[in-house]
């Protein structure tokens, strides 16, 4: 029928613009039908509400009022109706009229003066009036009215048709190829368009719900529903370039980001960055990074979007919200520095590489956790607000697709090949996942939390162990440390250092540590054919055990760890030909290893002080083997026994015995003041010791015998060193000079 | 899961015998009978997935529901094998040359398993997507009395599966995305007066992209580049060789059927070997698939799974009709429109049905095979330790 209708000129319309009387819209002489069933009865007003809630017809005026004007008079009742409708139109042409088209019978009047949005207007308000109508009568359809000359069949009023006609044409004009408008160009942001499509839509459904002769019906229906289709093509294409090109952070970001990044990465190339990277400032600078709209833009995606719904286009607007947004998401990934790399990459991936890597993935994965993901989430909510399982249906499946690539990333570093020197960063990367995971949770229903809590524990125990295999490494380090030279002067041994500051870094991070190694030390074999899912349930039953445990297994492996650098130690220090120098050799390390500890108070609660103090009973028994090794045979020069033969002093025995003394004090010293003792404290007390042992024994030696050499050359041959002298040259030791010589040191 | 329940069963067997303590022959001997049963078991499960192509139409050669079934024989083959492997297992046994390498091998090759399982996942996201065009064709030609804008509207969701499907299979090659689109209706979509002033310049992949320059023909070809039938000697090289060829296999048909990120060449990669009972089946499959994919991969597909082949007819069909139509709609024509889209309803349905489901699998695989991973690593770990502390 619509085709058939006689299509006035495009800009003219059927209504006058000054006010009318009502029936000057329609004709009643001319009307035989009314324009839609009417119920008659009281009954027939009720479901009417209903059925127009179904249409969800938002307009919330009197559909009471509306009724019952219709009751009257489609034709008649123009002025109140106008008055009612007008509330929400959108106040203009408040005072304008429609005339209705004359009747079914191709007459129209066509008045020159008649303003098309007036004439839209109007047609519009005949048309909500039609619809809303229409579906109350829809399950009430007139079989009993006995005016109806055609029970089977209702008759579409005209001005559906010049509805269609005009609704066409403003299709056609927005979406025409050259000068197509834009959405932000339409009238009123395009809420006016809206209004059309939305008419449109329910104008469809009335449609066919009515019974109407067969072939008008459908002709009609294919011209509303071809219209239609222009329409919500054209809103899908306008709503996809709202969602592409009015992303807020698109541009101004463009430049900033990659100067954050750069801070962001030399932060995290700190290894130490665990405690630090919490305070960074690194969360709040990135808070705007998120492609998002202007409430404006929100509000017209929203408009669109729920007319597309409605309108049953839903799969046309999801997939291109879906669309923009997975643009819009990796998009800002990129930004933030995270680089897709399949898991085999990671695996083989230069350690320097994959350190920057790492980096930017925490950046990242910190950033989607605190502000991407919920921006997301509060975007789609926005957009979708009339349809909330939607909103959640886009979110969770946005969601999946850039967590997956996330957790490979982190899997693929849990593979990489084991080194030591990358404890720290995988901790890190362990931290992260522990710590963003819950912040992630709440933003999902609590079967999408589930499964994403279930993979973000399993990625963690992956981090996790990988974490304890990089440090049980350190075993191996040790173990390989297997060098044959002695370092000169039995200083302490870079394996020592290495190792101690490994540690020392490593009880930076002590409590994850500690975590780590009580919930993922073990990896169960029973369970390993199916997932791992009794990870949580794990972690609370150790937390129980923590209390009465005394050793952790964290501490328990820093113990081994340190036996076993002890052994290696005590190892090295067999290849010292000197006893006393390897003495000297584990008392370098020792003190070196027992400062460090005492130094780190993670270490050192870790270890214990029960530890500690038998490694200082261990150490001052190496002093005691290095002062019987070199001083007690010089002592023993200084005995006074066998050199009173009844009640005289034997001269030649006593002059053998200076002599020995002297060469003997000459070789410790050229010796020994070779070797290194660096730790000033050590240094001190082994030669205050050595003092204490010596210098009494050699004055007494000296004041009791001296006596018995002459003076003069005897004694100057036999006594070359005075107490103060053999003192002086006790504190020559342990400096690690090699050139040190008394002959110099005399002048 | 039926993998679980045959694994249970077969693993409690095996770790009870290898808890017995027995002489070294018997022992010996239990394992030989041991890597015989898995044989048995890896051929019978093929055997399962080639058959079932010929009668009905349920389990069809690389359908979803094929698919499901492959991945769970995957599970089953891999729990068997790290049951004969390293169940009750002397872990020194398995650490010296040449198993050690053969194990090293086979971990890489489980590596590669891993991203070729997250670019079939991904690629079930755009088969996904292509299941959501099909959806907006079906529900628009349902309509009655069928009229000028649901048809209208259907062609347009057609063409934008066609264009999808295509780009899909022109290959991932990230590099190249500009001339890719993702395009949903953006292209040509048949709306009139819609979309011709648009600017093509901005089509972007439908897919979410595995990492630049990702190749899943490559992966594979290096997965399956080392791998030899092993001759005689040590026992358990036989279980390693099976399982990695499980694995490859599998892998191939997931990427041969699933869109997935550049595939060229996938048609001949590895050889089946030929003189293997357990094998047998395995050749027939992988000769079936290969013959389809070189027939497709010439046509350009964006995979073989059985229903977005049929998927592709239905839409080909139906972007005539849609093409030709005028209204109102001859009768004749209509009821076999009508039939058409009935059958791309229900090949909706099964995706609807399947594709969680196989995605949730791939997911399964991923995670299981990380684990065996761990655990073959750490056997090898703890065997070198116990044999360098012998010496």
């Amino acid at each position: 029928m619509g085709k058939e209708l006689p299509v006035p000129e495009k800009t003219t319309s059927f209504i006058r613009r000054e006010e009318h009387h009502p029936n000057t819209g329609v004709d009643s002489a001319d009307n035989p039908q009314p324009p839609e069933p009417i119920p008659e009865d009281e009954d027939g007003l009720e479901p009417s509400d209903d059925k127009n809630d179904d249409v969800k017809d938002k307009e919330d005026h009197d559909h009471q009022e509306d009724e019952n004007k219709e009751k009257n008079d489609v034709g008649e009742d123009h002025q109140e109706t106008k008055n009612d409708d007008e509330e929400k139109e959108e106040n203009k042409n408040s005072n304008d009229e429609e005339t209705a088209p004359a009747d079914a019978a191709d007459q129209v009047v066509v008045d020159e003066e008649e303003d098309p949005l007036i004439t839209l207007h109007k047609v519009n308000e005949e048309i909500d009036r039609f619809v809303s109508s229409s579906s109350s009568s829809s399950f009430h359809d007139g079989p009993d009215d006995p005016d109806e000359n055609a029970v089977k069949t209702e008759v579409v009023p005209e001005f559906v048709g010049m509805f269609l006609d005009l609704v066409e044409d403003k299709a056609a004009k927005h979406d025409s190829i050259e000068g197509r408008v834009k959405w932000n160009q339409l009238p009123e942001n395009g809420s006016l368009f809206l209004q059309t499509v939305d008419r449109l839509s329910k104008l469809n459904k009335t449609l066919c719900h009515m019974k109407l002769e067969e072939e008008t019906r459908s002709s009609l229906i294919n011209r509303v529903g071809s219209i239609q289709q222009r329409a919500m093509a054209y809103l899908e294409e306008e709503f996809r370039s709202l969602m592409e090109e009015s992303k807020t952070d698109h541009h101004h970001h463009d430049s900033d980001p990659s100067g954050g990044d750069n801070n962001n990465n030399s932060k995290d190339r700190c290894q130490l960055s665990a405690s630090e990277s919490e305070t960074t400032g690194g969360d709040e600078e990135e808070d705007d990074n998120f492609p998002g709209y202007s409430n404006d833009v929100v509000l017209n995606l929203n408009g669109i979007a729920k007319e597309m719904i409605s309108g049953g286009y839903e799969s046309e607007c999801l997939e291109v919200y879906m669309n923009a947004r997975r643009i819009a998401f990796e998009e800002s990934l990129h930004r933030l520095g995270f680089e897709k790399h399949s898991i085999d990459d990671v695996h083989k991936m230069h350690w320097e590489h994959l350190e920057r890597e790492i980096s930017s993935w925490i950046t990242t994965f910190k950033h989607c956790a605190t502000v991407h993901f919920s921006s997301e989430r509060k975007l789609a909510e926005a957009v979708f607000v009339d349809f909330p399982s939607i909103s959640a249906l886009i979110f969770s499946n946005l969601f999946k697709l850039v967590f997956v690539d996330l957790l490979s990333f982190a899997e693929g570093v849990s593979m990489s090949k084991r080194s030591t020197e990358k404890l720290f960063k995988t901790l890190d990367m362990y931290e992260t996942l522990r710590d963003m995971g819950p912040k992630m949770y709440e933003l999902f229903p609590e079967e999408c939390a589930n499964e994403l809590k279930k993979e973000t524990t399993s990625t963690r125990c992956r981090v996790g162990e990988a974490a304890i295999f990089l440090f049980c490494d350190l075993e191996n380090s040790i173990k390989s440390d297997t060098g044959k030279t002695p370092v000169p002067g039995g200083a302490v041994h870079p394996l020592s250092r290495y190792t101690m500051n490994y540690l020392k870094y490593t009880c930076e991070y002590k409590d994850t540590l500690e975590q780590v190694f009580r919930e993922h030390s073990k990896i169960e074999r029973h369970d390993s054919t199916s997932r791992p899912h009794n990870y949580e349930g794990g972690e609370t039953t150790n937390q129980n055990n923590d209390g009465d445990e005394k050793q952790s297994p964290f501490s328990a492996q820093l113990l081994r760890v340190m036996d076993l650098l002890d052994s290696n130690l005590e190892a090295k220090s067999k290849l010292y030909k000197d006893v006393a120098l390897s003495s000297i050799f584990m008392m370098n390390n020792g003190r070196y290893i027992l400062q460090k500890i005492k130094g780190s108070a993670e270490i050192h609660e870790l270890m214990g002080d029960t530890w500690c103090r038998k490694r200082s009973s261990e150490l001052r028994q190496y002093h005691k083997n290095y002062q019987r090794e070199t001083w007690s045979k010089l002592l023993q020069c200084l005995n006074h026994e066998g050199l009173n033969v009844n009640g005289k002093v034997v001269k030649p025995v006593l002059k053998e015995r200076f002599k020995s003394f002297n060469a003997l004090f000459e070789e410790i010293h050229k010796t020994q003041s070779t070797w290194i003792v660096s730790d000033e404290q050590l240094q001190s007390e082994l030669r205050v010791s050595i003092s204490a042992v010596v210098i009494p024994a050699y004055r007494s030696f000296l004041g009791r015998f001296s006596q018995y050499l002459d003076p003069g050359r005897q004694t100057e041959k036999y006594i070359k060193f005075q107490s103060e002298d053999i003192e002086t040259y006790i504190d020559d030791l342990f400096d690690g000079n090699p050139g040190m010589s008394m002959a110099r040191r005399k002048q | 899961m039926r993998a679980t329940d045959n694994q249970g069963s077969f693993l409690n067997r095996i770790s009870i015998r290898r808890n017995q303590v027995v002489s070294m022959d018997n022992n010996h001997e239990q394992e030989l009978e041991d890597i015989e049963l898995f044989q048995k078991h890896v051929g019978d499960r093929f055997a399962d997935l080639l058959s079932p192509a010929e009668d009905t139409s349920v389990d069809a050669l690389l359908s979803i529901a094929w698919l499901r079934k492959i991945l769970d024989v995957f599970l089953c083959c891999e729990a068997e094998f790290k049951a004969i492997m390293i169940m009750g297992r002397d872990p020194s046994q398995i650490s010296k040359p040449p198993l050690d390498r053969l194990l090293h091998e086979l971990l890489d090759r489980v590596v590669k398993t891993l991203d070729v399982c997250n670019a079939v996942s991904h690629g079930v996201d755009a088969v996904r997507h292509f299941q959501k065009l099909a959806e907006i064709a079906v529900s628009a030609l349902e309509q009655r009395p069928i009229g000028d804008g649901q048809v209208r509207r259907a062609k347009k969701a057609l063409n934008s599966l066609a264009v999808a499907m295509t780009l899909e299979d022109k290959d991932g090659a990230v590099g190249k995305s500009t001339e890719r689109a993702w395009s949903f209706g953006r292209r040509g979509g048949g709306g009139g007066a819609v979309n011709k002033d648009r600017n093509p310049g901005n089509f972007r992949p439908i897919c979410w992209n595995m990492a630049k320059g990702w190749s899943a023909s490559k992966q594979i070809q290096a997965m399956s580049s080392n791998l030899v039938a092993p001759r005689g000697g040590e026992t358990l090289a036989v279980p390693i060789y099976i399982s990695s060829m499980v694995m490859v296999f599998v892998m191939w048909a997931l990427a041969a059927a699933i869109p997935c990120q550049e595939r060229t060449g996938l048609g001949n990669h590895f050889s089946v070997p030929r003189q293997l009972s357990w094998a047998q089946s395995m050749m027939g499959l992988q000769e079936k698939i290969s013959e389809e994919w070189k027939k497709k991969e010439k046509k350009g597909s964006a995979g073989l799974l059985e229903e977005m082949q049929k998927m592709e007819k239905l839409a080909q069909s139906l972007t005539e009709f849609a093409d030709n139509f005028q209204f109102p709609a001859e009768p004749e024509r209509l009821e076999e429109v009508e039939n058409q889209v009935a059958e791309l309803a229900e090949i909706c349905k099964k995706m609807e049905e399947g594709l969680v489901p196989l995605q949730q699998q791939l997911r399964e695989v991923f995670h299981r095979v990380v684990r065996s991973r761990a655990e073959i690593l750490d056997a090898l770990e703890q065997g070198g330790k116990s044999s360098a502390s012998i010496m």
